[in-house]
């Protein structure tokens, strides 16, 4: 009787873990990835992303996570939407073949490979970014994360959250276009939240 | 030097115009001037955005037709010699080829979008390089002519469709072209231009303008006009003046062109 309880309890232990992995939706009017670029050596030009959809998975126990975020690249905006007499502005250039081809490559995707904690908390999500049909490794920092019940549902949905940065070299996904005057590397700043399945 | 090789200029027309006029000089004793144009293309696409393979996106397909075109044109010329029907099939094929090329952004189109423009693509470049390899391949100058006025219009087109790198490449082939064009008009004396000349230069026009509609916002009416370049620089002119005038008026035929393709394609007053 003994070897059985043993068995069956060795059995259901990674059945045990693996439901302490939570699972999250991410919210995509709180959720905006913004990118910082230096423009001809002088300013850093600020832009984002409006639209994103993904969803995320955190297990405290055994200290693991997963993350996926689709990007609509087409959702790119940096302030300068109005022709105001040009022939083009900048958020239509931004959605040319000359830096994020839309037409071509809808979506960027960001898929974790692994989650690093400090503590009880995720620190690091360490992944592939793939922009314009190549795949690269990133890293993207949490500077906060913060967990807790969604006030607006007096509490009944729950939801994690905070914010990540990382940075990556344009020209690594095959973005040339402009360098040097308008540079290589990126830098990633992005909100999100996700709410709990 | 590299601040220099940095600039736009540089890159999309004085570099692709000397490479051309070095390469047009030097190939032309043996009936290959033509080779000119696509060495000024790959020239400034080197120093615009750098020639890469991989990933296999809508521009490098093009570039390695492109590629293709100059490899298959010197052997139309001297072995396989192409009649008047085998010019209109070749740019039927080079067409098929843009539609292959531009299809993983139409699939992702709406259905009349998709049949828009990727009827416009097919035939455009059946037109432009049909006509061009008929009518023009035995004109050096015609054939030049129209090579400079479809890279500068398919060029300006494409920066009012909101690309400035495909903008960028048609500059590069119009430099490319009047590298092509000057040692000719200087000597007073045509090279041979055949398909080692039309298949490539036109391709690659052909190509920047659709490209410039199906990846950026050049409509589709623009890329039509422009197809109308060959036809237009096929029509009557000075044929027994000197060469400089041929050139410089053959050109303006095209340019006419280009830029009532340029007009319509500038844009409405908001996005």
């Amino acid at each position: 009787m003994k070897p059985l309880v043993v068995g069956l309890f060795v059995v259901a232990l990674p059945l045990t873990a693996a439901a302490q992995a939570e699972n999250y939706n991410i919210d995509p009017y709180h959720t905006y990835p913004y990118f910082e670029i230096e423009h001809l050596g002088t300013a850093m030009l600020r832009g984002r992303f409006d639209k994103t959809a993904g969803k995320f998975s955190i297990d405290r126990t055994a200290k693991t996570g997963e993350l996926e975020v689709v990007i609509q690249t087409g959702s790119v905006t940096t302030g300068d939407n109005d022709r105001d007499g040009r022939p083009r502005t900048r958020d239509e250039h931004l959605r040319a073949p000359d830096f994020f081809n839309v037409a071509e490559f809808p979506t960027m995707v960001l898929r974790s490979t692994a989650v690093r904690f400090a503590g009880d908390n995720p620190d690091t999500i360490e992944g592939n970014l793939t922009l314009l049909g190549v795949t690269k490794p990133v890293t993207l920092r949490i500077e906060r994360w913060r967990c807790g019940p969604d006030p607006r549902t007096q509490g009944r949905r729950f939801q994690c959250g905070g914010n990540a940065t990382g940075s990556f070299k344009r020209s690594d996904f095959g973005m040339r276009f402009g360098i040097p005057n308008v540079g290589d590397e990126v830098r990633l700043w992005m909100s999100f939240y996700g709410f709990r399945q | 030097m590299e601040q220099l090789l940095a600039n736009p200029a540089v890159q999309a027309g004085i570099a692709p115009f000397f490479v051309a006029l070095i390469v047009a000089i030097a190939l032309s004793p043996f009936r290959l001037a033509g080779i000119a144009v696509i060495a000024a293309f790959l020239v400034g696409m080197h120093l615009l955005t750098g020639i890469q393979f991989t990933p296999l996106t809508v521009t490098r397909k093009f570039l390695i037709l492109a590629i293709v075109a100059a490899l298959l044109g010197p052997l139309l010329d001297f072995v396989l010699k192409p009649a008047r029907f085998g010019a209109f099939a070749l740019g039927a094929a080079t067409a098929l080829c843009s539609v292959w090329v531009l299809w993983p952004v139409l699939v992702q189109q709406p259905l009349q979008e998709a049949w828009l423009l990727g009827g416009s693509a097919f035939l455009a470049i059946a037109v432009m390089v049909g006509f061009a390899q008929a009518r023009l391949a035995d004109d050096a100058i015609r054939a030049g002519a129209a090579a400079l006025a479809l890279g500068l219009g398919a060029g300006v087109a494409a920066v009012l469709g909101a690309s400035l790198v495909y903008g960028l490449y048609g500059v590069a082939l119009g430099a490319g072209a009047g590298g092509y064009l000057l040692p000719q008009m200087m000597r007073g004396k045509r090279t041979a231009a055949g398909a080692t000349f039309v298949l490539p230069a036109i391709s690659i026009g052909g190509f920047i303008a659709v490209g410039a509609m199906a990846l950026a916002e050049l409509p589709w009416y623009s890329v039509l006009i422009l197809a109308l370049i060959p036809v237009a620089v096929g029509l009557p002119g000075p044929d027994r003046g000197p060469v400089w005038l041929q050139a410089v008026v053959f050109s303006l035929y095209g340019l006419v062109i280009a830029g009532i393709a340029c007009v319509v394609a500038w844009p409405s007053t908001q996005p």
